[in-house]
This record gives structure tokens, C-alpha cells and sequence, in this order.
């Protein structure tokens, strides 16, 4: 087989992911089901995980020896990119990038990781906290005799999980743990966000944890969790982006003022065209940086890929959407239209793991510190 | 002859860095203005000696007979290495152009004249009046005997001032119905009474641009190249290597590479601001790099681009005019400064590069112009 070969086939393997992720989610009902989701109360629909785990979605980057697809982050992104076009709530990359990720580089042989790919169960990561930094480094969440104390921020997907995996200071440096949602001395408030999820802010008190792993390779893993994450969510964004731009250009080809479509005044068309352009360009880029990362090891490098994405992502997603709603008119203001949801899940999705200003700082001093390696 | 196309990129890319890494003269690196023929005339002589004039012409006329694909390789070591172009309207314009709708006769008269370079062409295409509508072009052309008799006036001829010969649009059917008709393409020597050319300033002080004006200037008959009347269609057909090769990332990442060594130097990377504003023009070319690498793959599998391609003009020329008013804000109390700025062993001249990025929104098909063909090609928005 020649080089070019290999990569068509690949090529034609992520086409065909492409293919029956988004049929799967148009058969449930695309973007309406987030909606009804929403509306009865922002979680997500268990029957939908067990759909997509049948699907190999969770364990796809998985190696095929620890019961995944073992198709690296490109076809994560490819997976990414179709929940973001229905706007999906389940917890795809947060499964994906976070929980698999520290798991399948920490803990292969643990029973969670075939009932996370199965679907029989989800976990949320419970890894920073308020106070300067919000990194796992300065934990003050402890993990003494078997009990946790303290408590964590920011806990994405922690309405709806049966437990958490939490990163707390322990004997050996940082501790990677697994806790019940309904284990003793755990209390969790939700904070509402703008698309209808919530945000746990998670307090412990000498609630049992099993430990699995300490250590610096906790520290490592979480890292390179992080930043396949993050490259993830850079093509959820895309996905959501894309859409957005589809919903609005029907829009403006539609809607007619003094006679015509709207979507023939010069000055919209040109909006319409930097809109896409942008989109263009985030997608090309999201598509080599999750490329570029499968074939890279160096963990630094790899969190400036990520970074570089997200930091485009989150520009494009911004732009795309807030226009959006420009673009249809008030009723792009109304809470009728779909246009609205697609800009309330990109504000979440942008604060989630550092919007672009954060990935900007951090890809630069990445970039310094490289050249300066050199 | 060697077959270039059967080479693998890399061995192509090597070959051709290598040339331009030993050949091309230090002094003409990425010369800040475009050269006239006698200064970069040496080099010339070289690249004609190598068969190296005409990479995209096919081998049978003298070109190197490049496929697209490494047509941009070519163009790619070229900017890098700051190689300047040369007198190439020959080569890029009229030559393509002779191949593809000219006579053997024209064929062998004027090809090789333009190899060697004793005709140095300019382009009259632009006028007062037609500019982004290129079609409304005015200056006529008549029969008289053997000869066309020419009057009018193009404007934006590049380099006209230094060149032997103008291929150019021109009206010869003033009552065709539609105003794409009824225009054709001819070639006329400059060496004559009735054309006379004035340089027009710009605004960074050069004179590359100039004023041609016809009164009663003559070529005889068989300089029409193509079908009289047919002009329009002729001159389209080839501007579409044209608009991947514009939207290359070559100019915006050495504006880049130059912004930052002077903003190191200037001390401007401690203000966070500046930083964040230098990631996004960062981020800005290396994912227009991306974008880029796409188009070329497509034509690397023997695609033809669609006229999506644009967008790469759209956005890598307004990331050059981002990064040059960087570099001004970098440069502080010295950004009106005229001539290089020295830092440590850098020098670069802020507002050179700022004037030079602004035309670049404009040539080519202004933006505005690519924006329209986007919406209309791409997005399918409604007239």
C-alpha cells in the first residue's frame, strides 16, 4: 500500500464515523432534542449514552486491547464535531477526553473503564478548585485514610454522573480517587449555565474514595487528559460553529425585507463570507492540530496543539454565533429560535478548559519556551 | 530534460532550495522595492542558463513544465528565500497566453524573446475607469492597413517605464451588446511615438506604478493574439493559478518572522497586550497555513479549485496588514519613522512594510470583489 493509499483509507474510516454519528443523532431528533432536554430540566438522556456507546463512541480513542476502537483523536474529533452540530448534552468529550483519558493512562485494568466505554455508567472530573490558579498542584482537597476532605469547582457533567474521579492532595503527592454520587459527606451544588447544564461545585467531608492512582503520573496524566480534551472540545465547537453558520445562511436566504431576500444586500453577504471564511479556517486547523497530535509525544507539544485549537475554535464560535443572532433579527433574540441555543452552548463550551485569550497566553509561552529550548 | 513532476516533493523542494540558496545573490534578498531589469539582470542570466525562467511553461517551449503542484513548491522556496520575481509579466501573462491561443508564428517569434528577456513586458489591463470592472475598459483599437491604430489610456501599469512591450485589453467593437464583448487582446511595442508613460508616486515614495496614454500608437495586425473580440474570456481563463498562488502564506509569514525579531528587540513581548495581539496574528498565519495546505492538496491530486480558493486572498492579506501595524505600534515614537529602524543586529523598515501591505487588499481583485464572488459561488446568496 503507498503512503497515499493508507491515508484514504483512513480518510474513507472517518467518513463513514462521520456518517453514522450524525445519523444516529438526526434520527433522535438533531438540535430539537437539546430543547426538550433543557426545558425538562438540563440533563441529558441515558438512553442516548447507551446508543452511542453501542456506537464505539466512547472508547474510540481507547487502544483496541483495553476494549476501545483505538482511532486516535482525529475520529474523537470527528465525533466532537457531529455532537456539536446537534448541540448534544451527554458527555462526549468530557467521557472521551477526561475520564477515559485518566483512566486509560492510568488505570487500563479498572472495571470503570469497560462499564465508561459500555455505557453503563459515567464519570465526571473533578480536578480544580477556586482559589489562585484553580490547578490541581496547589490541592487543598485532601485524601486521608481512604476519606476525602475539602471541595472542588468547576465539575462538568456532575448533575447527571454516577461518581466522580477527583485529583486531591495525598500521601505521594497528588492522588487520583473514585467516589460515589451518593456517597457519605458529599454534597454537590449546581450552578446553572447558560445552555441549561450545570457546573458542580463539589464539598467533601471524610466521604470514602478508593485510590487509584498517586503521584507524578497522576500530574502527567492529567495534563495530557487535559489537552485531548481540550483539542475535543475545539472540535465540538466546530461542529456547533458550522452548524450555526448552516441555520443562519438558510436564514438570510429566506427572510425577506423590502422585497427581497436580505440575503442579497451586499452587506450581508459580505458578514456572511468573513463568517464562513472564519469557520473555513477553524475547521482546517482543528483538523490538523488533532491530526498532529496523534503522531506527537511530547506532552508540552502537545498541550500547545491543543491550545492552538481551542484558542481558534473559541474565536470562530464566538464570532459565528453572536452574528448569528444579528443576522436573523430579533428573532435571532427570541428564545423560539434554535440560532439562540447554538450561542448559549458556545459560551459554555468556550469557558470550558480556557476560552481563547487563556489559550493564546498559554500557546505563546509555549511557542517562547520551545524556542528558547532550541 | 529532466522530468521534474517524477520526482517526490521533497526531492523537488531540496533541489529547488538548494538553487536559490547557492545562486541567488545576497544582496538581492528580499529587495524592499522591485528591482528594474538592469539590476537584477545578472540573475537572470543565471535562471536562463538553468532553463529555470519558465517553471510553469511546458518543457516544448522552454519552460521547466511544471504540474501545479510543484509549480507552488517552486513559488514556495522562491518567497522564502526572499527571490525576487524578476521582470515576470513575460513569463507569468503574455507567454501563457501565446501557448494556450497563439499562432506558431507567434509562437516561435515572441517565446523565446521572452525567455531571454530582450522583450520586458508590462500589462495594460487597468484603466481610470475600470478597475474591479475590468470589463468596462475604454481605449480602442482601429484597423488602419496592417496596423492597429491604439488611443486611450491604461492606468496601474506596473514597471511600464522599464519595459520594451505592453500586452493589453482593449475595445475593438465599441457596439457589442454586452460591455465582456467585443474586447481584444494585443500586443504593442512601447518604443514609439505615440505612447508616452508617466510614473505615478505611491504613497511609499516608489514610482513602480505609471500612466500609459495612446495617441494614435500603432501594432501591426498579427500582434492580436486570439480571436478579435474573444479578449474577455481568453484573459479569465488564465487567472486561475493566479488565485491560489495569491493567497499563499509566503508574504504574511515572512512579515511575521520580521515583526517578531524586532518587537524581541524593541522589548515590546513584556507588554501583555502586545503578546496577545502577536498570538493572534501568530495563530492567524499558521492556521491560514492549514486552510492553505488544503487547497493544495486538492490540486496535488490533480483538482481543479473552485472558486472557495479566494477565501485564502481574503484572509492572509488582512493578516499582513494586521502584522505591518504591529510592527508600528511596536516601533512606538519611532513608527512614522522613514528608512530601516536598527535593533541589535536587526533592521527593519516599519513603514516600508506597511505600505507594502496595503495594495494587497486592492491587486488581484480587491477584496471586496472576492467577497462578492464568495457569496455569489460559494454560499449561493441571491442577486
Amino acid at each position: 500500500m503507498t503512503q497515499t493509499d493508507m491515508l484514504s483509507s483512513d480518510q474513507e474510516d472517518l467518513r463513514l464515523l462521520r456518517e453514522s454519528a450524525r445519523t444516529l443523532f438526526e434520527r433522535a431528533g438533531g438540535s430539537g432534542r437539546a430543547r426538550k432536554l433543557r426545558d425538562a430540566g438540563g440533563g441529558w438522556d441515558s438512553d442516548m449514552i447507551g446508543e452511542l456507546a453501542g456506537a464505539g463512541v466512547f472508547g474510540v480513542t481507547v487502544p483496541e486491547a483495553n476494549g476501545g476502537l483505538g482511532m486516535g483523536l482525529a475520529a474523537g474529533g470527528v465525533i466532537a464535531e457531529e455532537v456539536g452540530r446537534v448541540i448534544a448534552p451527554e458527555p462526549v468529550v468530557l467521557t472521551i477526553g477526561l475520564s477515559l483519558g485518566l483512566l486509560r493512562r492510568l488505570r487500563p485494568d479498572h472495571p470503570k473503564m469497560e462499564q465508561l466505554i459500555n455505557g453503563e455508567t459515567t464519570l465526571a472530573v473533578a480536578w480544580q478548585e477556586r482559589g489562585p490558579g484553580g490547578a490541581p498542584a496547589d490541592a487543598t482537597c485532601r485524601y486521608v485514610d481512604g476519606k476525602l476532605t475539602g471541595s472542588k469547582a468547576w465539575v462538568v457533567g456532575a448533575a447527571g454522573s454516577h461518581g466522580f474521579l477527583v485529583v486531591a492532595g495525598g500521601h505521594n503527592g497528588l492522588a487520583l480517587v473514585l467516589t460515589e454520587a451518593t456517597a457519605d459527606g458529599l454534597s454537590v451544588d449546581k450552578r446553572v449555565q447558560a445552555d441549561g447544564s450545570s457546573l458542580g461545585e463539589l464539598s467533601f467531608s471524610g466521604t470514602p474514595a478508593e485510590q487509584l492512582a498517586e503521584g507524578s503520573a497522576v500530574q502527567d496524566a492529567l495534563a495530557e487528559a487535559i489537552s485531548d480534551a481540550t483539542a475535543l472540545a475545539a472540535a465540538e465547537l466546530v461542529g456547533l460553529s458550522d452548524r450555526a453558520f448552516e441555520i443562519t445562511l438558510d436564514y438570510i436566504k429566506a427572510r425577506e425585507q423590502f422585497d427581497k431576500p436580505i440575503g442579497s444586500f451586499q452587506v450581508i453577504q459580505h458578514r456572511a463570507v468573513d463568517l464562513n471564511v472564519m469557520l473555513e479556517v477553524a475547521q482546517a486547523c482543528v483538523l490538523e492540530v488533532l491530526a498532529q497530535m496523534d503522531c506527537e509525544t511530547v506532552p508540552k507539544i502537545r498541550a500547545r496543539l491543543a491550545s492552538r485549537a481551542k484558542a481558534r475554535a473559541v474565536t470562530a464560535a464566538k464570532k459565528i454565533t453572536r452574528d448569528a443572532i444579528q443576522l436573523h433579527g430579533a428573532v435571532g433574540y427570541t428564545d423560539e429560535f434554535d440560532i439562540g441555543l447554538y450561542l448559549n452552548r458556545a459560551l459554555v463550551l468556550s469557558a470550558w478548559l480556557g476560552d481563547d485569550v487563556y489559550h493564546r497566553r498559554i500557546w505563546l509561552d509555549a511557542r517562547e519556551e520551545e524556542g528558547a529550548a532550541q | 530534460m529532466t522530468d521534474w513532476n517524477a520526482m517526490s516533493d521533497a526531492e523537488f523542494r531540496k533541489e529547488v532550495h538548494q538553487f536559490f540558496e547557492t545562486e541567488y545573490p545576497e544582496e538581492l534578498r528580499h529587495l524592499p522595492h522591485r528591482p528594474k531589469f538592469a539590476e537584477i539582470e545578472h540573475w537572470h542570466r543565471k535562471l536562463h542558463t538553468k532553463g529555470w525562467v519558465a517553471p510553469a511553461w511546458p518543457a516544448e517551449y522552454g519552460g521547466m513544465g511544471l504540474n501545479a503542484a510543484k509549480l507552488l513548491i517552486f513559488y514556495e522556496e522562491q518567497q522564502r528565500g526572499g527571490v525576487n520575481r524578476g521582470r515576470d509579466m513575460g513569463v507569468q501573462m503574455v507567454g501563457p497566453l501565446i501557448i494556450k491561443f497563439g499562432t506558431q508564428k507567434q509562437k516561435d517569434y515572441w517565446l523565446p524573446r521572452i525567455l531571454s528577456c530582450e522583450d520586458i513586458w508590462c500589462q495594460g489591463y487597468s484603466e481610470p475607469g475600470a478597475g474591479s470592472d475590468l470589463a468596462n475598459l475604454r481605449t480602442r483599437a482601429e484597423f488602419d492597413g496592417d496596423d492597429f491604430v491604439i488611443n486611450g489610456q491604461k492606468i496601474w501599469t506596473t514597471m511600464a517605464h522599464d519595459a520594451t512591450h505592453i500586452f493589453m485589453l482593449v475595445r475593438t467593437d465599441p457596439n457589442a451588446p454586452k460591455k465582456q464583448q467585443g474586447i481584444s487582446f494585443l500586443l504593442a511595442p512601447m518604443d514609439q511615438p505615440g505612447v508616452d508613460v508617466r510614473t505615478i508616486t505611491t504613497l511609499s515614495g516608489e514610482t513602480e506604478f505609471c500612466e500609459v496614454f495612446f495617441d494614435n500608437a500603432r501594432t501591426p495586425r498579427e500582434n492580436l493574439v486570439g480571436e478579435l473580440n474573444k479578449g474577455w474570456s481568453m484573459a479569465k481563463a488564465l487567472l486561475s493559478f493566479e488565485r491560489i498562488f495569491i493567497g499563499s502564506p509566503g508574504l504574511a509569514q515572512n512579515a511575521l518572522g520580521q515583526l517578531e525579531s524586532f518587537a524581541r528587540g524593541r522589548g515590546a513581548f513584556d507588554d501583555p497586550v502586545f503578546r496577545d495581539r502577536f498570538a493572534q496574528a501568530a495563530l492567524d498565519v499558521e492556521d491560514h497555513a492549514a486552510l492553505y495546505a488544503r487547497f493544495a492538496d486538492q490540486l496535488r491530486r490533480g483538482e481543479t479549485l473552485g472558486a472557495d480558493v479566494s477565501m485564502l486572498k481574503i484572509w492572509v492579506t488582512e493578516c499582513l496588514q494586521r502584522i505591518t501595524e504591529l510592527m508600528i505600534e511596536a516601533a512606538g515614537p519611532d513608527g512614522g519613522t522613514v528608512g530601516p529602524l536598527q535593533v541589535g543586529n536587526v533592521s527593519v523598515d516599519v513603514l516600508a512594510s506597511f505600505y507594502k501591505a496595503r495594495p494587497t487588499t486592492i491587486y488581484g481583485g480587491s477584496n471586496e470583489i472576492q467577497r462578492n464572488i464568495l457569496s455569489k459561488a460559494v454560499l449561493g446568496l441571491p442577486d
